[in-house]
Protein backbone atom coordinates (compact mmCIF):
# COMPACT_ATOMS: atom_id res chain seq x y z
CA UNK A 1 0.00 0.00 0.00
CA UNK A 2 1.41 3.14 -0.82
CA UNK A 3 1.99 5.68 1.91
CA UNK A 4 0.02 8.33 2.51
CA UNK A 5 1.22 11.84 2.12
CA UNK A 6 2.31 13.60 5.72
CA UNK A 7 0.10 17.02 5.74
CA UNK A 8 1.47 19.46 8.52
CA UNK A 9 -1.32 21.68 9.52
CA UNK A 10 -0.37 25.51 9.90
CA UNK A 11 -2.83 26.77 12.48
CA UNK A 12 -2.35 30.54 12.28
CA UNK A 13 -5.05 32.12 14.79
CA UNK A 14 -6.29 35.55 14.49
CA UNK A 15 -6.52 35.81 18.52
CA UNK A 16 -3.77 37.01 20.66
CA UNK A 17 -0.61 35.20 21.00
CA UNK A 18 -1.02 32.64 23.94
CA UNK A 19 2.18 32.75 25.40
CA UNK A 20 3.04 29.29 26.01
CA UNK A 21 5.17 28.07 28.78
CA UNK A 22 8.32 26.47 26.45
CA UNK A 23 8.03 29.61 24.69
CA UNK A 24 10.30 31.69 26.15
CA UNK A 25 9.69 34.82 23.72
CA UNK A 26 6.67 35.30 24.28
CA UNK A 27 6.03 34.76 27.76
CA UNK A 28 8.94 38.05 27.92
CA UNK A 29 6.46 39.89 25.14
CA UNK A 30 3.49 39.19 27.07
CA UNK A 31 5.13 40.77 30.22
CA UNK A 32 6.50 43.34 28.84
CA UNK A 33 3.28 44.49 27.07
CA UNK A 34 1.33 44.09 29.96
CA UNK A 35 3.87 45.92 32.21
CA UNK A 36 4.44 48.79 29.68
CA UNK A 37 0.97 49.28 29.03
CA UNK A 38 0.10 49.79 33.09
CA UNK A 39 3.28 51.95 33.12
CA UNK A 40 1.63 54.11 30.36
CA UNK A 41 -1.58 53.90 31.76
CA UNK A 42 -0.62 55.32 35.39
CA UNK A 43 1.96 57.68 33.89
CA UNK A 44 -1.06 59.28 31.65
CA UNK A 45 -3.22 59.18 34.87
CA UNK A 46 -0.48 61.13 37.04
CA UNK A 47 1.39 63.21 34.52
CA UNK A 48 -1.80 64.31 32.40
CA UNK A 49 -4.93 63.85 34.72
CA UNK A 50 -6.65 66.68 32.76
CA UNK A 51 -7.87 64.46 29.74
CA UNK A 52 -6.76 61.12 31.33
CA UNK A 53 -8.88 61.08 34.12
CA UNK A 54 -11.75 62.63 32.39
CA UNK A 55 -11.20 59.87 29.94
CA UNK A 56 -11.19 57.08 32.01
CA UNK A 57 -14.10 58.03 33.92
CA UNK A 58 -16.10 58.42 30.92
CA UNK A 59 -14.87 54.94 29.46
CA UNK A 60 -16.33 52.37 31.57
CA UNK A 61 -19.89 52.45 30.17
CA UNK A 62 -18.31 51.16 27.11
CA UNK A 63 -16.38 48.36 28.65
CA UNK A 64 -19.46 46.85 30.19
CA UNK A 65 -20.92 46.95 26.78
CA UNK A 66 -18.53 45.42 25.16
CA UNK A 67 -18.48 42.33 27.69
CA UNK A 68 -22.22 42.32 27.04
CA UNK A 69 -21.69 42.19 23.56
CA UNK A 70 -18.77 39.80 23.80
CA UNK A 71 -20.41 37.56 26.44
CA UNK A 72 -24.07 37.10 24.83
CA UNK A 73 -22.15 36.69 21.50
CA UNK A 74 -19.93 34.20 22.03
CA UNK A 75 -22.86 32.07 24.27
CA UNK A 76 -24.74 31.70 20.97
CA UNK A 77 -21.51 30.98 18.97
CA UNK A 78 -20.74 28.04 20.99
CA UNK A 79 -24.36 26.43 21.00
CA UNK A 80 -24.28 27.42 16.95
CA UNK A 81 -20.99 25.99 16.96
CA UNK A 82 -21.76 23.11 18.25
CA UNK A 83 -24.62 22.20 15.86
CA UNK A 84 -22.37 23.59 13.09
CA UNK A 85 -19.39 21.29 14.16
CA UNK A 86 -21.74 18.35 14.48
CA UNK A 87 -23.32 18.98 11.29
CA UNK A 88 -19.93 19.36 9.41
CA UNK A 89 -19.48 15.26 10.72
CA UNK A 90 -23.11 14.47 9.72
CA UNK A 91 -23.17 11.33 7.76
CA UNK A 92 -26.17 12.81 6.30
CA UNK A 93 -25.85 14.32 3.53
CA UNK A 94 -28.38 17.19 3.24
CA UNK A 95 -27.45 18.50 7.31
CA UNK A 96 -23.60 18.08 6.08
CA UNK A 97 -24.05 20.58 3.03
CA UNK A 98 -26.16 22.64 5.09
CA UNK A 99 -23.71 23.23 7.53
CA UNK A 100 -20.92 22.86 5.30
CA UNK A 101 -22.21 25.64 3.68
CA UNK A 102 -22.81 27.74 5.92
CA UNK A 103 -19.22 27.99 7.33
CA UNK A 104 -18.41 28.88 3.58
CA UNK A 105 -20.81 31.30 3.01
CA UNK A 106 -20.13 33.42 6.58
CA UNK A 107 -16.32 32.81 6.35
CA UNK A 108 -16.21 34.40 2.68
CA UNK A 109 -17.91 37.73 3.82
CA UNK A 110 -16.08 40.41 6.00
CA UNK A 111 -17.70 40.55 9.69
CA UNK A 112 -18.20 44.19 9.02
CA UNK A 113 -20.18 43.54 5.44
CA UNK A 114 -22.11 41.05 7.67
CA UNK A 115 -22.77 43.48 10.15
CA UNK A 116 -24.30 46.16 8.03
CA UNK A 117 -26.10 43.35 6.22
CA UNK A 118 -27.91 42.03 9.20
CA UNK A 119 -28.50 45.99 10.25
CA UNK A 120 -29.40 47.61 7.28
CA UNK A 121 -30.28 45.21 4.16
CA UNK A 122 -32.18 43.25 6.49
CA UNK A 123 -33.67 46.68 8.91
CA UNK A 124 -35.67 46.81 5.34
CA UNK A 125 -37.97 43.89 6.73
CA UNK A 126 -37.40 43.52 9.98
CA UNK A 127 -36.38 46.20 12.44
CA UNK A 128 -33.77 44.90 14.69
CA UNK A 129 -32.48 47.03 17.82
CA UNK A 130 -28.74 47.97 17.40
CA UNK A 131 -27.73 45.74 20.28
CA UNK A 132 -29.75 42.62 19.10
CA UNK A 133 -28.14 43.39 15.60
CA UNK A 134 -25.00 43.66 16.99
CA UNK A 135 -25.14 39.94 18.86
CA UNK A 136 -26.70 38.28 16.17
CA UNK A 137 -24.17 39.38 13.40
CA UNK A 138 -21.25 38.07 15.74
CA UNK A 139 -22.55 34.95 16.87
CA UNK A 140 -23.23 34.43 13.34
CA UNK A 141 -19.95 34.88 12.29
CA UNK A 142 -18.32 33.47 14.88
CA UNK A 143 -20.50 29.96 15.22
CA UNK A 144 -19.09 29.27 11.94
CA UNK A 145 -15.50 29.33 13.39
CA UNK A 146 -16.64 27.91 16.08
CA UNK A 147 -18.48 25.37 13.89
CA UNK A 148 -14.42 24.39 13.05
CA UNK A 149 -13.27 24.36 16.33
CA UNK A 150 -15.86 21.82 17.57
CA UNK A 151 -15.42 19.56 14.46
CA UNK A 152 -11.86 19.98 15.18
CA UNK A 153 -12.46 19.01 19.24
CA UNK A 154 -14.59 15.88 18.18
CA UNK A 155 -12.45 14.10 15.25
CA UNK A 156 -9.48 14.64 17.69
CA UNK A 157 -11.24 11.82 20.07
CA UNK A 158 -10.15 8.23 18.60
CA UNK A 159 -12.76 6.57 17.00
CA UNK A 160 -12.25 3.69 19.16
CA UNK A 161 -14.53 5.28 21.83
CA UNK A 162 -17.17 5.72 19.34
CA UNK A 163 -16.74 1.89 18.70
CA UNK A 164 -16.68 1.16 21.80
CA UNK A 165 -19.83 2.85 23.13
CA UNK A 166 -22.09 1.51 19.72
CA UNK A 167 -21.34 -1.81 20.92
CA UNK A 168 -22.39 -1.10 24.44
CA UNK A 169 -25.69 -0.38 22.62
CA UNK A 170 -25.42 3.60 23.09
CA UNK A 171 -26.73 4.86 19.71
CA UNK A 172 -24.80 8.34 17.61
CA UNK A 173 -26.40 10.56 19.59
CA UNK A 174 -25.95 9.01 23.47
CA UNK A 175 -22.36 8.23 22.07
CA UNK A 176 -21.95 12.27 21.34
CA UNK A 177 -23.39 13.11 24.45
CA UNK A 178 -22.01 10.77 26.79
CA UNK A 179 -18.54 9.27 25.52
CA UNK A 180 -17.17 11.76 23.20
CA UNK A 181 -17.88 15.45 23.97
CA UNK A 182 -16.65 15.18 27.70
CA UNK A 183 -14.09 14.31 26.52
CA UNK A 184 -13.47 16.56 23.48
CA UNK A 185 -14.15 19.56 25.58
CA UNK A 186 -10.67 19.27 27.25
CA UNK A 187 -9.26 20.26 23.50
CA UNK A 188 -12.35 22.68 22.31
CA UNK A 189 -12.03 25.01 25.46
CA UNK A 190 -8.77 26.37 24.44
CA UNK A 191 -9.24 27.69 21.14
CA UNK A 192 -12.40 28.99 22.50
CA UNK A 193 -10.38 31.09 24.77
CA UNK A 194 -8.77 32.33 21.78
CA UNK A 195 -11.79 33.39 19.40
CA UNK A 196 -13.35 34.77 22.92
CA UNK A 197 -10.41 37.28 22.90
CA UNK A 198 -10.76 37.11 18.70
CA UNK A 199 -14.00 38.31 19.47
CA UNK A 200 -13.71 40.97 22.07
CA UNK A 201 -11.62 43.23 19.97
CA UNK A 202 -13.87 42.51 17.08
CA UNK A 203 -16.97 43.78 18.63
CA UNK A 204 -14.97 47.06 18.28
CA UNK A 205 -16.60 46.84 14.48
CA UNK A 206 -20.11 47.13 16.50
CA UNK A 207 -19.84 51.16 17.42
CA UNK A 208 -20.86 51.60 14.05
CA UNK A 209 -24.46 50.44 14.94
CA UNK A 210 -24.74 52.93 17.36
CA UNK A 211 -23.96 50.51 20.03
CA UNK A 212 -22.24 52.36 22.56
CA UNK A 213 -19.10 50.01 23.59
CA UNK A 214 -16.07 51.13 24.60
CA UNK A 215 -14.88 52.24 21.27
CA UNK A 216 -18.57 54.24 20.72
CA UNK A 217 -17.69 55.76 23.83
CA UNK A 218 -13.84 56.91 23.07
CA UNK A 219 -15.68 58.17 19.48
CA UNK A 220 -18.25 60.28 21.75
CA UNK A 221 -15.83 61.75 24.02
CA UNK A 222 -13.46 62.29 20.93
CA UNK A 223 -16.28 64.46 19.06
CA UNK A 224 -17.38 66.31 21.70
CA UNK A 225 -13.71 67.48 23.14
CA UNK A 226 -11.31 67.04 19.76
CA UNK A 227 -9.12 65.19 22.11
CA UNK A 228 -8.57 62.59 19.06
CA UNK A 229 -4.85 61.84 20.34
CA UNK A 230 -5.19 61.41 24.19
CA UNK A 231 -8.59 59.36 23.57
CA UNK A 232 -7.61 56.86 20.83
CA UNK A 233 -4.38 56.20 23.26
CA UNK A 234 -6.58 55.61 26.03
CA UNK A 235 -8.96 53.29 24.26
CA UNK A 236 -6.34 51.04 22.74
CA UNK A 237 -4.40 50.48 26.17
CA UNK A 238 -7.68 49.43 28.12
CA UNK A 239 -8.23 47.06 24.73
CA UNK A 240 -4.54 45.70 25.33
CA UNK A 241 -4.60 45.41 28.87
CA UNK A 242 -7.69 43.35 28.77
CA UNK A 243 -6.97 41.27 25.92
CA UNK A 244 -3.71 40.59 27.37
CA UNK A 245 -5.16 39.27 30.63
CA UNK A 246 -7.87 37.02 28.98
CA UNK A 247 -4.77 35.58 26.96
CA UNK A 248 -3.10 34.86 30.16
CA UNK A 249 -5.95 33.06 31.78
CA UNK A 250 -6.85 31.08 28.33
CA UNK A 251 -2.93 30.14 28.62
CA UNK A 252 -3.10 29.13 32.43
CA UNK A 253 -6.19 27.07 31.70
CA UNK A 254 -4.53 25.13 28.81
CA UNK A 255 -2.00 24.86 31.00
CA UNK A 256 -4.24 23.15 33.74
CA UNK A 257 -5.95 21.05 31.19
CA UNK A 258 -2.59 19.39 29.64
CA UNK A 259 -1.24 18.97 32.80
CA UNK A 260 -4.62 16.93 33.71
CA UNK A 261 -4.10 14.71 30.92
CA UNK A 262 -0.25 13.77 31.86
CA UNK A 263 -1.82 12.42 35.30
CA UNK B 1 -30.60 -28.73 10.96
CA UNK B 2 -29.46 -29.33 14.51
CA UNK B 3 -31.61 -29.37 17.53
CA UNK B 4 -30.26 -26.24 18.85
CA UNK B 5 -31.21 -23.10 16.75
CA UNK B 6 -28.04 -21.16 15.93
CA UNK B 7 -27.88 -17.98 18.10
CA UNK B 8 -25.89 -16.16 15.62
CA UNK B 9 -26.19 -17.20 11.83
CA UNK B 10 -23.93 -15.63 9.06
CA UNK B 11 -25.32 -16.41 6.17
CA UNK B 12 -23.08 -15.88 2.45
CA UNK B 13 -21.85 -12.52 3.69
CA UNK B 14 -19.59 -10.73 1.30
CA UNK B 15 -17.67 -7.37 2.22
CA UNK B 16 -15.82 -5.45 -0.05
CA UNK B 17 -13.15 -2.44 0.60
CA UNK B 18 -13.11 -0.79 -3.03
CA UNK B 19 -12.22 -3.52 -4.77
CA UNK B 20 -10.80 -5.82 -1.99
CA UNK B 21 -12.82 -8.33 -1.29
CA UNK B 22 -13.05 -9.10 2.77
CA UNK B 23 -14.76 -11.32 3.07
CA UNK B 24 -15.93 -13.73 0.20
CA UNK B 25 -19.24 -15.82 0.83
CA UNK B 26 -18.89 -16.21 4.51
CA UNK B 27 -21.18 -18.80 6.45
CA UNK B 28 -21.25 -19.28 9.67
CA UNK B 29 -23.33 -20.72 12.38
CA UNK B 30 -22.77 -20.64 15.74
CA UNK B 31 -24.91 -22.32 19.01
CA UNK B 32 -25.44 -21.07 22.31
CA UNK B 33 -23.04 -21.59 24.42
CA UNK B 34 -20.47 -22.08 22.22
CA UNK B 35 -17.00 -20.56 22.29
CA UNK B 36 -15.55 -20.17 18.53
CA UNK B 37 -12.09 -18.84 17.88
CA UNK B 38 -11.48 -17.44 14.76
CA UNK B 39 -7.61 -17.67 13.62
CA UNK B 40 -5.89 -16.32 10.32
CA UNK B 41 -3.25 -14.29 8.87
CA UNK B 42 -3.55 -10.57 9.01
CA UNK B 43 -5.60 -9.23 6.89
CA UNK B 44 -7.49 -12.52 6.08
CA UNK B 45 -10.99 -10.82 7.39
CA UNK B 46 -11.40 -12.38 10.71
CA UNK B 47 -11.73 -9.17 12.59
CA UNK B 48 -14.23 -8.13 9.69
CA UNK B 49 -16.40 -10.61 10.47
CA UNK B 50 -16.47 -10.30 13.83
CA UNK B 51 -17.01 -6.35 13.83
CA UNK B 52 -19.73 -7.51 11.03
CA UNK B 53 -21.53 -9.81 13.86
CA UNK B 54 -22.54 -6.25 15.51
CA UNK B 55 -22.49 -4.23 12.49
CA UNK B 56 -19.59 -1.69 13.18
CA UNK B 57 -18.78 -2.89 9.80
CA UNK B 58 -21.54 -2.97 6.92
CA UNK B 59 -21.97 -6.14 4.79
CA UNK B 60 -22.21 -5.97 1.09
CA UNK B 61 -24.04 -9.24 0.10
CA UNK B 62 -25.77 -12.03 2.68
CA UNK B 63 -27.20 -11.63 6.03
CA UNK B 64 -26.55 -12.05 9.70
CA UNK B 65 -28.94 -13.34 12.24
CA UNK B 66 -27.79 -12.76 16.11
CA UNK B 67 -30.59 -14.14 18.14
CA UNK B 68 -32.97 -14.55 15.77
CA UNK B 69 -33.11 -10.92 14.99
CA UNK B 70 -31.84 -9.97 11.09
CA UNK B 71 -29.36 -7.09 11.45
CA UNK B 72 -29.84 -5.60 8.21
CA UNK B 73 -33.89 -5.50 8.63
CA UNK B 74 -35.09 -2.05 9.55
CA UNK B 75 -37.58 -3.29 12.24
CA UNK B 76 -34.97 -4.78 14.25
CA UNK B 77 -33.20 -1.73 16.50
CA UNK B 78 -29.66 -2.49 16.03
CA UNK B 79 -28.35 -0.65 19.31
CA UNK B 80 -31.05 -2.97 21.39
CA UNK B 81 -29.33 -6.04 19.12
CA UNK B 82 -25.86 -4.91 20.60
CA UNK B 83 -26.99 -4.87 23.94
CA UNK B 84 -26.84 -8.74 23.48
CA UNK B 85 -23.71 -8.27 22.08
CA UNK B 86 -20.60 -7.79 24.41
CA UNK B 87 -17.52 -6.43 22.21
CA UNK B 88 -13.86 -6.18 23.88
CA UNK B 89 -11.55 -4.67 21.39
CA UNK B 90 -7.45 -5.10 20.52
CA UNK B 91 -7.13 -1.48 22.25
CA UNK B 92 -8.93 -1.84 25.27
CA UNK B 93 -10.92 1.71 24.84
CA UNK B 94 -11.78 2.31 28.14
CA UNK B 95 -13.49 5.51 28.42
CA UNK B 96 -10.40 7.83 29.87
CA UNK B 97 -13.08 10.81 31.43
CA UNK B 98 -14.52 8.17 34.02
CA UNK B 99 -13.22 5.88 36.70
CA UNK B 100 -13.36 2.25 36.29
CA UNK B 101 -16.25 1.69 38.61
CA UNK B 102 -18.08 4.69 36.18
CA UNK B 103 -17.03 2.63 32.91
CA UNK B 104 -19.01 -0.39 34.10
CA UNK B 105 -22.16 1.37 35.43
CA UNK B 106 -22.61 3.94 32.54
CA UNK B 107 -24.31 2.14 29.87
CA UNK B 108 -26.71 -0.13 32.42
CA UNK B 109 -27.52 2.89 34.29
CA UNK B 110 -28.18 5.33 30.66
CA UNK B 111 -29.81 2.02 28.39
CA UNK B 112 -31.59 -0.06 31.21
CA UNK B 113 -32.14 2.41 33.09
CA UNK B 114 -31.15 0.40 36.85
CA UNK B 115 -30.78 2.54 39.42
CA UNK B 116 -26.93 3.36 39.97
CA UNK B 117 -26.63 1.51 43.16
CA UNK B 118 -27.87 -1.44 41.65
CA UNK B 119 -25.72 -0.97 38.66
CA UNK B 120 -22.63 -0.44 41.38
CA UNK B 121 -23.14 -3.46 42.96
CA UNK B 122 -22.97 -5.26 39.63
CA UNK B 123 -20.27 -3.26 38.86
CA UNK B 124 -18.11 -4.34 41.61
CA UNK B 125 -19.32 -7.92 41.79
CA UNK B 126 -17.74 -8.22 38.04
CA UNK B 127 -14.62 -6.46 38.88
CA UNK B 128 -14.23 -8.93 41.72
CA UNK B 129 -14.58 -11.05 39.12
CA UNK B 130 -12.04 -10.05 37.16
CA UNK B 131 -9.79 -9.25 39.90
CA UNK B 132 -9.64 -5.43 40.09
CA UNK B 133 -11.97 -4.15 42.77
CA UNK B 134 -9.23 -2.29 44.21
CA UNK B 135 -9.32 0.07 41.03
CA UNK B 136 -12.43 0.83 41.13
CA UNK B 137 -12.35 4.71 41.82
CA UNK B 138 -9.48 4.99 39.61
CA UNK B 139 -8.94 5.83 35.89
CA UNK B 140 -8.24 3.93 32.86
CA UNK B 141 -4.82 5.67 32.56
CA UNK B 142 -3.78 4.73 35.88
CA UNK B 143 -3.94 0.79 35.36
CA UNK B 144 -1.69 -1.18 33.03
CA UNK B 145 -2.92 -3.20 29.71
CA UNK B 146 -3.68 -6.05 30.99
CA UNK B 147 -5.72 -4.69 34.36
CA UNK B 148 -7.23 -1.82 31.37
CA UNK B 149 -8.38 -4.89 29.46
CA UNK B 150 -9.74 -6.38 32.42
CA UNK B 151 -12.03 -3.87 33.12
CA UNK B 152 -13.18 -3.58 29.21
CA UNK B 153 -14.31 -7.23 29.72
CA UNK B 154 -16.35 -6.26 32.89
CA UNK B 155 -17.71 -3.33 31.23
CA UNK B 156 -18.88 -5.36 28.39
CA UNK B 157 -20.46 -8.14 30.91
CA UNK B 158 -21.96 -5.39 32.87
CA UNK B 159 -24.88 -4.97 30.00
CA UNK B 160 -25.29 -8.97 30.74
CA UNK B 161 -24.98 -9.48 27.34
CA UNK B 162 -25.71 -13.33 25.67
CA UNK B 163 -22.58 -12.89 23.38
CA UNK B 164 -18.83 -12.04 23.94
CA UNK B 165 -17.34 -10.76 21.07
CA UNK B 166 -13.41 -10.95 21.20
CA UNK B 167 -11.41 -8.56 18.51
CA UNK B 168 -7.78 -9.75 19.16
CA UNK B 169 -7.82 -8.67 22.92
CA UNK B 170 -4.16 -9.78 24.15
CA UNK B 171 -2.65 -8.32 21.11
CA UNK B 172 -1.74 -5.41 22.37
CA UNK B 173 -0.26 -6.46 25.69
CA UNK B 174 3.13 -6.75 27.25
CA UNK B 175 3.68 -10.44 26.75
CA UNK B 176 3.47 -10.98 30.31
CA UNK B 177 0.15 -9.94 30.77
CA UNK B 178 -1.53 -11.58 28.21
CA UNK B 179 -1.45 -14.51 31.35
CA UNK B 180 -4.37 -12.51 33.40
CA UNK B 181 -6.44 -11.63 30.51
CA UNK B 182 -6.96 -15.26 29.02
CA UNK B 183 -7.63 -16.15 32.56
CA UNK B 184 -10.27 -14.30 32.70
CA UNK B 185 -11.63 -15.19 29.53
CA UNK B 186 -11.24 -19.13 30.20
CA UNK B 187 -12.61 -18.43 33.17
CA UNK B 188 -15.92 -16.77 31.22
CA UNK B 189 -15.60 -19.81 28.98
CA UNK B 190 -16.29 -22.28 31.75
CA UNK B 191 -19.45 -20.70 32.43
CA UNK B 192 -21.41 -20.87 29.26
CA UNK B 193 -21.02 -18.10 27.48
CA UNK B 194 -21.25 -17.58 24.41
CA UNK B 195 -17.99 -16.21 22.53
CA UNK B 196 -16.23 -15.55 19.40
CA UNK B 197 -12.42 -14.68 19.84
CA UNK B 198 -10.44 -13.82 17.33
CA UNK B 199 -6.86 -14.37 18.34
CA UNK B 200 -3.05 -15.28 17.58
CA UNK B 201 -3.12 -17.13 21.02
CA UNK B 202 -3.31 -20.96 20.07
CA UNK B 203 -2.97 -21.76 23.67
CA UNK B 204 -6.66 -20.37 24.40
CA UNK B 205 -7.79 -21.68 20.80
CA UNK B 206 -6.89 -25.50 21.88
CA UNK B 207 -8.03 -24.72 25.82
CA UNK B 208 -11.05 -23.24 25.57
CA UNK B 209 -12.60 -23.53 21.90
CA UNK B 210 -15.38 -25.73 20.94
CA UNK B 211 -14.98 -25.35 17.67
CA UNK B 212 -11.87 -23.50 15.73
CA UNK B 213 -12.46 -21.30 12.63
CA UNK B 214 -9.40 -20.89 9.91
CA UNK B 215 -10.12 -17.77 7.48
CA UNK B 216 -7.45 -16.51 4.86
CA UNK B 217 -8.39 -13.81 2.38
CA UNK B 218 -12.14 -13.49 3.44
CA UNK B 219 -12.65 -17.29 3.16
CA UNK B 220 -13.32 -19.56 5.64
CA UNK B 221 -11.09 -22.81 4.42
CA UNK B 222 -11.43 -24.64 7.58
CA UNK B 223 -13.62 -25.14 10.61
CA UNK B 224 -13.26 -28.02 12.93
CA UNK B 225 -12.40 -29.21 16.74
CA UNK B 226 -9.30 -27.73 18.22
CA UNK B 227 -7.84 -31.57 18.65
CA UNK B 228 -8.59 -31.81 14.94
CA UNK B 229 -7.40 -28.86 13.83
CA UNK B 230 -3.92 -28.97 15.64
CA UNK B 231 -2.98 -32.50 15.34
CA UNK B 232 -4.69 -32.97 11.73
CA UNK B 233 -5.10 -30.00 9.75
CA UNK B 234 -6.31 -30.65 6.32
CA UNK B 235 -5.95 -27.02 4.15
CA UNK B 236 -2.28 -26.97 3.04
CA UNK B 237 -2.45 -23.15 3.72
CA UNK B 238 -3.95 -24.14 7.37
CA UNK B 239 -0.56 -26.55 7.28
CA UNK B 240 1.42 -23.73 6.57
CA UNK B 241 0.01 -21.04 8.90
CA UNK B 242 0.30 -23.60 11.65
CA UNK B 243 3.60 -24.41 11.09
CA UNK B 244 5.35 -20.55 10.78
CA UNK B 245 3.54 -19.65 14.40
CA UNK B 246 3.82 -23.39 16.49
Amino acid sequence: MAEKPVIVEIDVGDGAAIPRTEDKGLVSAWWLSFIGAIVCLLALLIFKPDPYVRLIKFLPDGIIVTFQVTISSIALAIVIGLFTGLGRISQNRFINLAASTYVEVVRGIPLLVQLFYIYYALGRFVRVPDMAAAVIAMSVCYGAYMGEVFRAGIKSIDYGQTEASLSLGFNKAQTMFYVILPQAWRTILPPVGNEFIALLKDTSLVSILAVADLLRRGREFASESFLYFETYTMVAIIYLIITLILSKLVSIMEERLSRHERR
Amino acid sequence: MSAVDPIIAIRGVSKYFGSLKALDAVSLDILPGEKVVIIGPSGSGKSTLLRAINRLETIDEGNIVVDSMNLDDEANDINKIRMELGMVFQSFNLFPHKTVLKNLTLAPIKLKKISSAEAEKTALNLLEKVGICDKADNYPVQLSGGQQQRVAIARALAMEPKIMLFDEPTSALDPEMIGEVLDVMTKLAREGMTMVVVTHEMGFAREAADRVVFMDEGRILEIGSPDHFFNQPEHPRLKKFLSQIL
